[in-house]
């Protein structure tokens, strides 16, 4: 049963396994770095440039809030199980 | 004033100073932060009420806590000094003036924390747009429900548009709203907590667990979309709102197959859903490709003929003459994900209330 608080788990667990790909260790080695000069106009819309661009921009934006939110959902779950 | 620093309170030595630069101090009503707690309660609790209009402030907690400083407090002339006790400030509080002055600037703080709360309100759920989606009547109300059930003989799908905006859902049957979505939310939980319980499974915590999966579920499915919209790099002109109207019928769906399986047993649920499905579908198809697609024509001539659009901002993608332009046969599949995927969810989200373990005889659902 989908509730709430799955649906919350999920996405935390979804986010961080988002921001631990990381930029210069495991990206650039597979070929999805994000700085590489070779996009040039045309790539814009093409899908693994969009869905790069939400990683990186996730990745930044949600990586200071996920470390509290994390901290509250262990502490959570370790107290009330 | 009528200084008469009579009143006892038990904190320590009291004495019974004067203050005459306190009067001048009155309009300075911030307190000084140096306060330390152990002066505040003692000084409140036992003192009465003061005889009105008279002023008797308490000098002992001001000079308990100013052993290092006590050059510093406000017995200078001329410098209004601040109030230093909190028993000072509840004396002074009771005064008509002051009391007005609070009451002012109360009410002046209330009213910049309402205007705050708005803009960061405004923010993030345009209340503006809401307002355009809750504007309907009983008429439009019960002609949409008939469309959504028989969609099959309406002719005319296009949303009509009052110079750029479209028009409110009340004047045109054909415009997204967003009261039918809220208004099946709710008979769904309700529904689904009366079929629990005819079978005998209900609890009030059900009805929670019920609402709270329904809303989790809304909140995927309109993620799921953003994301393939955005992934996908689509451009429409369905506005969040939209799409979370335009999912939101399919509660009629989910209820009229509820009550055939009420009626009918299994099989009735089973019936009434495919055909509401179809007819959702059918609906679904028909009204989003008119508004996924009517954009698509943007690009390819730049006539803004069109009342919306957006698309002018993409003329790229057509001069280098890709195949999926932004693209119209992105927004196909789109439109073709979104009509298939709510017949499974209605299916989904329905079926558990509905089913029956064999053997337990007839009966609505059971």
């Amino acid at each position: 049963m989908l509730t709430l608080w799955n649906l919350f788990e999920a996405t935390l667990l979804c986010l961080n396994a988002v921001c631990v790909l990381h930029e210069e260790r495991f990206m650039q080695k597979i070929g999805w770095g994000a700085n590489t000069q070779t996009q040039g106009f045309e790539d814009q819309s093409s899908m693994k440039f969009q869905i790069l661009n939400l990683v990186r921009s996730i990745r930044t934006v949600t990586k200071i809030p996920l470390i509290i939110l994390n901290i509250l959902t262990i502490m959570f779950k370790l107290l009330l199980g | 004033m009528n200084f008469n620093a009579s009143r006892n309170g038990p904190s320590g030595a009291i004495r019974k100073a004067k203050r005459v630069s306190d009067v001048a101090a009155m309009g300075t009503p911030a307190p000084n932060p140096a306060f330390s707690p152990t002066a505040y309660s003692p000084g409140y609790a036992p003192t009465g009420p003061p005889p009105p209009y008279q002023e008797s402030f308490q000098l002992d907690a001001n000079q308990d806590f100013n052993t290092h400083a006590p050059a510093d407090f406000g017995f200078a002339g001329g410098f209004p000094s601040p109030m230093t006790s909190p028993a000072q400030i509840s004396s002074m509080l009771q005064q008509p003036v002051v009391q007005d002055m609070a009451i002012q600037y109360g009410n002046q703080l209330a009213a910049q924390g309402k205007e705050a709360v708005q803009r960061e309100l405004h923010k993030f759920v345009p209340v503006s747009r809401l307002r355009y989606y809750f504007a309907v009547d009983t008429r439009y109300v019960i002609r949409k429900l008939m469309l959504i059930v028989f969609p099959y003989t309406h002719k005319e799908w296009m949303v009509k548009y009052d110079q750029d905006t479209p028009v409110q859902p009340r004047y045109d049957i054909n415009a997204p709203d967003l009261y039918i979505p809220s208004m099946g939310y709710v008979t769904y939980v309700l529904l689904a907590g009366f079929m629990l319980g005819l079978q005998h499974r209900f609890s009030p915590e059900q009805i929670g667990i019920q609402a709270s999966s329904a809303l989790a579920y809304i909140i995927f499915e309109m993620l799921l979309y953003l994301v393939t919209l955005y992934v996908t790099n689509t451009s429409t002109s369905l506005k969040t709102l939209d799409l979370l109207a335009y999912s939101g019928y399919k509660y009629t769906v989910m209820i009229s197959s509820l009550l055939a399986g009420l009626l009918a047993g299994r099989t009735g649920y089973y019936c009434g859903l495919l055909y509401s499905s179809c007819a959702l579908s059918y609906f679904l198809v028909k009204t989003l490709r008119l508004q996924l697609l009517s954009g698509s024509q943007g690009p390819e001539q730049p006539s803004y003929g069109f009342p919306n659009p957006p698309y002018a901002a993409n003329p790229y993608s057509d001069a280098w003459d890709k195949p999926t332009p932004g693209g119209t046969k992105r927004r196909v599949y789109f439109l073709l994900f979104v009509a298939i995927t709510q017949p499974l969810l209605c299916w989904w989200l329905t079926y558990h209330l509905v089913a029956s373990p064999p053997g337990e005889g007839a009966g609505p659902a059971r």
